[in-house]
């Protein structure tokens, strides 16, 4: 029997993980109450708990949350629907592929941040701005992903639909579309963890909207606690976005992966 | 041979500047099963391709009731020896055979009927909801057959059907493919590398020789099977006739 009790005290076990993070968080509290007590760089996290709770009563906890999951989900919609056209076109096309490569190679590693400023100018601020850079982020990765996915459709598959004479839509909903589906999940949870970095990005850096415009505010106005409670805030609705995009992509995949 | 289906009007093949097929000539009959066998690399499966409108002659014509191929049709069924590749992996064996009649435009009320009718004839009725990785290689291959048929061609292409399947399973199927095509009326053009299964099977076999040049073309030999039908496994292949042409055949298949 180890210090942890593994054979007599198994609920312990679980709590393992935890302990790093809590002898952490007990140091900065003792550290921000006694040697730091003067900081406007970090404060004790019971107060940051206590930032925490009053921006959850107020309400801005969920308008920031909201708008910032709502503009990265339309971002990620709108990228989804122009990846997956576009990217079947150049998967099904050689043709249109070697024709657009090299536009693609070269707008694709523009960072997406240094979109905002001609954004700005196009859309001003708000929505329609933060929308358009995290639709571009995520629209290239998207793109080659989905392209790869076609391209690896079993040729034998569009013989067969050659032969039936199927047309084109029909091609696409009933044979391209349902052979990358496990693959298109995995580009959609690549693209989840682009757009949520994105729009906290653009909040930060120029929209005055949202959960990355609070982080700034808090930091502004020297709110140490308020801003620490955004910043675990985020690392929370990003964990858990993610999570379930993870567990989306391999339900189908497992779904799916018996059939393919 | 007074009503060709299909024609080959001197219909030669090169791909990547390798000459396939020199030019060749053949006609086809309504109703007429013609098997082409010969060594790999003679083009057999490139004259099918041709046949069904998935490449285009370098020279020469292919016509099918008096038309010049121009691309596939429906009136072409074509069943690929790849079984496993030529079926889609998430429908089921009724819904796989659905996508002929979703093709063809078929309206979604007259497909199960039509369905159950081709499952029926290849015998699978027990199996339309399975899915394709749940059935053996022989009956994939009559899922993929049973699709063919739903789309009520003309024209039957056939591409070594049986070559991945094990003896028995093929005999079997050789055996209800000419069953099948003489309750439905169908022409077939039938590749195999298998010269017993090619004159089993064929009113005419048609030979191809590897490597064609200008006095040894393609088109090595035609060859008319005279045995009686219904063929049988056994007596078939013990009767004189099978043997002599197997025997004059042989040479074509690269045995010298």
């Amino acid at each position: 029997m180890d210090f942890w009790g593994t054979t007599d005290m198994p609920a312990l076990l679980h709590l393992r993980p935890f302990a790093f993070p809590a002898v952490l968080l007990a140091a900065l509290e003792w550290w921000a109450r006694t040697a730091g007590a003067n900081s406007d760089a970090l404060a004790p996290p019971t107060l940051a708990a206590q930032a925490f709770a009053r921006a959850l009563r107020d309400g801005s906890l969920l308008s920031a949350t909201a708008f910032t999951l709502g503009s990265a989900a339309i971002g990620l919609a709108l990228a989804s629907v122009l990846a997956l056209g576009l990217g079947t076109m150049l998967g099904l096309s050689r043709r249109a592929a070697s024709a657009s490569f090299l536009s693609v190679e070269v707008l694709r590693p523009i960072p997406s941040v240094a979109l905002i400023p001609l954004a700005m100018l196009v859309y001003g601020f708000g929505l329609r701005m933060e929308i358009s850079v995290i639709s571009f982020a995520c629209f290239w990765p998207m793109l080659v992903l989905t392209q790869a996915a076609v391209q690896q459709v079993e040729p034998r598959l569009l013989e067969v639909s050659m032969a039936l004479q199927l047309g084109s839509w029909a091609r696409f909903v009933k044979l391209v579309l349902p052979a990358i589906v496990p693959r298109l999940f995995i580009a959609l949870r690549l693209g989840v963890a682009i757009a949520l970095v994105v729009a906290v990005t653009v909040e930060i850096a120029a929209n005055p909207n949202g959960m990355g415009y609070a982080l700034m505010i808090a930091q502004q106005s020297l709110d140490p606690a308020l801003m620490l409670a955004w910043l675990f805030w985020i690392g929370l609705v990003g964990w858990c976005t993610n999570a379930l995009a993870l567990r989306l992509q391999s339900a189908v995949a497992r779904r799916m992966g018996d059939l393919a | 041979m007074s009503d060709p289906l299909l024609s080959f009007d001197r219909v030669a093949i090169t791909l990547g500047g390798r000459e396939i097929l020199s030019p060749a000539s053949l006609t086809v009959a309504r109703g007429e099963f013609v098997c082409v066998i010969g060594p790999s690399g003679c083009g057999k499966t490139t004259l099918l391709r041709a046949a069904a409108g998935f490449v285009a002659p370098s020279a020469g014509v292919v016509s099918r009731g008096g038309q010049a191929v121009r691309g596939p049709s429906r009136e072409v069924a074509f069943v690929f020896q790849d079984y496993g590749r030529a079926l889609l992996p998430w429908r089921t064996v009724a819904a796989n055979v659905s996508l002929a009649l979703e093709a063809a435009q078929v309206p979604a009320g007259k497909r199960p009927e039509r369905i159950a009718q081709v499952l029926q004839t290849v015998g699978l009725s027990a199996h339309a909801g399975k899915f394709p990785a749940q059935l053996s290689g022989g009956m994939q291959q009559r899922v993929q057959i049973a699709r063919c048929l739903a789309q009520q061609p003309q024209l039957m292409m056939m591409d070594e059907p049986f070559g991945a399947l094990d003896a028995m399973t093929r005999e079997s199927l050789q055996d209800e493919l000419a069953r099948l095509v003489r309750d439905e009326g169908l022409t077939v053009m039938f590749v195999t590398h298998d010269l017993e299964e090619a004159i089993y099977l064929g009113d005419r076999v048609v030979a191809l020789r590897a490597n064609p040049t200008r006095d040894k073309p393609s088109l090595a030999a035609l060859i008319d099977v005279d045995i009686p039908r219904p063929r049988s496994q056994l007596e078939t292949r013990e009767h004189p006739e099978f043997l002599r042409l197997r025997r004059e055949l042989y040479g074509f298949l690269g045995h010298h």
